[in-house]
């Protein structure tokens, strides 16, 4: 891979991992949605979207209320496509998922220590904007957010980092059937989380029919395919 | 004693400091400083009244302890900044502000998290599975963020209209409504994308390995499902599984 296109990848990582928190919340965070952009980058479109997929389910497993702390799969996705795209065919979505993984547990630690720098920021403000200076709160926000994009680059180099180390030490050197076990693990702890996250969203209420009326109609049309 | 709207400059401004909202978010005062940014544009009419002191008082009091959904703190905003200008006493302001977060954060949660996103993302995610790949995602950013960039425009408008009234916006019934439909609609499409999605990522497994794929995903599901006392998270069981996965191909070559 070529320095400009690990140039693009951390730029677009970046970007995914000031989306989740600070600006502007329009969800290109998402797995979904990061995963096939880096991707179409690439010019490897389909593992973009099956990376997309794959980490889109474990997104399921989390939902961002209050403080709760919880990985970060936005720029990890970013680096599971650029590990998955070097390893070609099925090698690459095991591959991807042990750096996407490793890449999400960093980013989730990173949001924390971040969240920690600004609560002492604003403590060491606190007199000036008790005493409603709206300059220093722009100052202090302004900063917040650059402190956010800082993070965000941080850990999808991180991740980049750790895509180029697997690409190098594991491909060449694991099993076919290796390969197919890490598979496995991917594809199966993904739709594990998936599935749970899913349900405890449901709940036990009248939605659970719903859901269930859902599950018909997929498995439905999965079988008529 | 009411006024008119601000200017839509004012609200235009305050409106794109919202996208901004969680920027400086910290474990002391949460969204606070996001807020007091937000809700600053709102308050420079007090800049005249008593020496500029009236202004500072309310910036500082915008400032304070906020949590709630990003997307509904502009009823948060617009709330807090009528007040002021409607020349509402500091404590009711603060009484008001502390009043919203409870239910505004429960009903983004239900209405957003829980609702329109994993709503639209199951669309797309079987889109995907269907094979209409890119648009299928560029699709899901449209939808999705119409929803988004109107819910924070009605919760700004809202607030700013309603004022110390504000409970009132949230009992409107164009909100009730969706509230309601939100949670069925997501567990109908997002039970309808499980199938499509895992006959997807299933599609390269042939033999032993798709029997290996229904066990690790069934028994991964009761353990998350089971096991959740014990803060087992998809994140921590998917490491987990991954690692005995290149152990045990490293001892089958």
């Amino acid at each position: 891979m070529t320095l400009e296109l690990q140039l693009i990848l951390l730029a677009w990582g970046t970007l995914v991992g000031l989306d989740l928190v600070s600006v502007p919340q329009m969800m290109i965070a998402r797995p979904l949605v990061a995963g096939p952009i880096a991707g179409a980058v690439l010019g490897d479109v389909s593992t973009g979207l099956q990376l997309g997929v794959l980490f889109e389910l474990f997104q399921y497993d989390i939902l961002p209320v209050g403080a709760v702390r919880y990985p970060e799969y936005g720029p990890a996705t970013v680096v599971a496509v650029a590990a998955a795209h070097a390893a070609a065919g099925t090698l690459g979505l095991g591959l991807g998922a042990v750096v996407g993984l490793i890449t999400g547990m960093a980013g989730g630690m990173s949001l924390h220590v971040m969240r920690r720098l600004n609560t002492r920021a604003v403590h060491r403000a606190s007199a000036a904007i008790e005493a409603g200076d709206p300059r220093v709160l722009e100052l202090l926000h302004a900063a917040g957010i650059l402190r956010d994009a800082a993070r965000a680059a941080v850990v999808t180099a991180f991740g980049l980092a750790l895509a180029q180390m697997a690409r190098a030490y594991l491909a060449g050197a694991v099993s076919p059937h290796g390969v197919m076990l890490l598979n496995i693990a991917a594809v199966g702890a993904a739709l594990a989380a998936g599935i749970a996250g899913t349900l405890r969203l449901v709940g036990r209420g009248p939605s659970l029919r719903w859901f269930a009326v859902g599950v018909m109609g997929g498995t439905a049309v999965a079988f008529l395919r | 004693m009411t006024r008119a709207m601000p200017g839509r400059p004012a609200l235009g401004r305050s409106l794109l400091r919202l996208f901004t909202m969680q920027g400086s978010w910290n474990y002391e005062r949460m969204q606070g400083i996001g807020m007091g940014v937000a809700e600053e544009p709102l308050l420079r009419d007090l800049r005249v009244a008593g020496n500029g002191t009236t202004y500072r008082a309310a910036v500082a009091r915008g400032a304070h302890f906020f949590n709630a959904h990003p997307y509904l703190c502009g009823l948060a905003v617009g709330a807090a900044a009528r007040a002021e200008r409607d020349g509402v006493p500091p404590e009711q302001v603060e009484r008001l502000r502390t009043a919203l977060c409870g239910p505004l954060g429960s009903l983004g949660d239900r209405l957003v998290w829980a609702g329109w996103l994993p709503f639209t993302s199951g669309l797309a995610l079987i889109g995907v599975a269907l094979g209409f790949g890119l648009p299928a995602i560029l699709g899901f950013l449209a939808v999705y963020n119409v929803g988004h960039v109107a819910l924070r425009w009605w919760a700004l408008r809202a607030g700013w209209q309603y004022g110390a009234r504000v409970a009132l916006a949230l009992r409107e019934p164009v909100l009730q409504r969706a509230t309601a439909l939100s949670g069925p609609a997501m567990a109908l499409v997002v039970g309808a994308a499980l199938p499509l999605v895992a006959q997807y990522l299933s599609a390269g497994f042939l033999g032993w390995s798709r029997g290996a794929l229904v066990a690790v995903a069934g028994g991964g599901f009761a353990l998350l499902w089971w096991a959740r006392m014990v803060r087992l998270t998809g994140l921590r069981f998917g490491l987990v599984v991954l690692a005995l996965a290149a152990l045990a191909g490293w001892l089958w070559p």
